[in-house]
């Protein structure tokens, strides 16, 4: 993943993160970018949208549980989707889906309709 | 060391709903599906190895950094060797097949008897400050030829995972632990800031060191800390009640009651 691959967009006043290929120790400078481009502003929320994400690891999982720490010490809701069964049967084995919601596309995603778990 | 490289066959309690066959493409498509462990209710030890104490692994969940009390913290403990001496895979794998045998003296991993795979549970006998023994577990969390990730179960000292990896730059092959982690419970928050913070650099500098000299290097661990989350989680403190240190300490008081238990179980049937 680099940083070109990883976009930010806004969308009524939530960011959205398009995470673009593997995610995994290569990824960090491209998320602490992409992070700190997505919180200017202090946007509603963030998402972080999985449907181009490729391969991601025990360091990609650890990167993002960084950006769930963030996330909290700002106070900004963090929301994710796109994810495949794979993935998210990772996100129940590493509990983030505790803490992150898991929605099923981009809409419910941005206006926080659903969450997967609690 | 090699009195400390004892191993057991556990496994974690898949769920129910999964098939032990199921290919990758069949949970996902993902080309990493077998790197991962299989989703877990609660942890299951199947087999006990002798010496071993077995407290506060079977029935506890899986906890990530969140589900802590204390700061979180990511620690990162490197040492470099030249490439030509080990190449990345070689290293972990040999990381993967001796692990015990790098911890420092007074500190046993009862390793699974398949070795370190993704699903697999480990026993973990420790050595606290003032001499405190303490009995927990880890699971493998995910393994591929590069790396591995152990992850704790309620009650360990820390909620979260560490990483071992290596990779290759510039000529030199990298060797890495890195744990993202919060305390458990408040007094594990407590027992960092009064030098357990200290403690687990040693541990983890002795072990970097110790993979270095397997492979001929004297090496320099070099250590970086970062605070992730400078917030203790106060709805967390209940996590006190899986703590392993009160658990295993409760253990050995009893020790002597279950002596005489024993003894008077034996002459009885005897």
């Amino acid at each position: 993943m680099t940083s070109e691959l990883t976009a930010v967009r806004r969308r009524d006043g939530v960011a959205v993160i398009d995470m673009v290929g593997d995610v995994n120790a290569s990824a960090e400078g491209a998320l602490d970018a992409a992070w700190a481009q997505a919180t200017e502003g202090h946007p509603d929320a963030v998402v972080l949208n999985f449907e181009d994400a490729g391969y991601i690891n025990s360091t990609g999982i650890a990167l993002i549980v960084g950006m769930m720490a963030k996330a909290r010490a700002h106070a900004i809701p963090i929301r994710a989707y796109g994810l495949t069964p794979h993935y998210r049967e990772i996100f129940e084995i590493t509990r983030l889906a505790d803490f992150l919601a898991i929605n099923p596309d981009e809409d419910s995603a941005v206006h926080g309709a659903e969450r997967s778990s609690t | 060391m090699s009195d400390k490289h004892e191993t057991a066959a556990r496994t974690a309690d898949a769920l129910p709903d999964q098939q032990p066959n199921q290919l990758p493409d069949e949970i996902g498509g993902a080309r990493d599906a077998t790197h991962w462990a299989k989703a877990v209710s609660r942890l299951n030890v199947s087999q006990v190895p002798e010496g071993a104490i077995n407290l506060n692994v079977t029935g506890k969940r899986l906890t990530s950094p969140i589900q802590g009390f204390g700061k979180m913290w990511q620690k990162t403990y490197q040492v470099r060797l030249p490439q030509e001496r080990v190449s990345a895979t070689d290293l972990i794998a040999t990381w993967k097949q001796r692990f015990p045998d790098f911890w420092p003296e007074g500190n046993r991993f009862y390793a699974p008897l398949t070795g370190i795979e993704p699903g697999e549970v480990a026993l973990l006998n420790m050595t606290l400050p003032g001499r405190m023994k303490l009995s927990t577990g880890v699971m493998v969390l995910y393994a591929d030829e590069e790396s591995f990730t152990l992850m704790t179960p309620q009650g360990h000292m820390f909620a979260g995972w560490i990483t071992f990896s290596a990779t290759e730059k510039d000529g030199e092959t990298v060797a890495q632990a890195q744990v993202l982690m919060r305390a458990s419970d408040p007094i594990f928050e407590l027992g960092l800031t009064m030098g357990g913070h200290k403690q687990e650099d040693r541990f983890w500098n002795h072990t970097m060191r110790e993979v270095a000299a397997h492979f001929g290097e004297i090496a320099v661990v070099d250590t970086q800390v970062v605070c992730v989350d400078k917030r203790r989680q106060w709805s967390r403190w209940s996590n006190i009640w899986h703590s392993s240190a009160i658990r295993s300490t409760v253990y050995m008081l009893g020790a002597p009651v279950r002596a005489v238990r024993a003894r008077l179980g034996g002459k009885s049937t005897g």
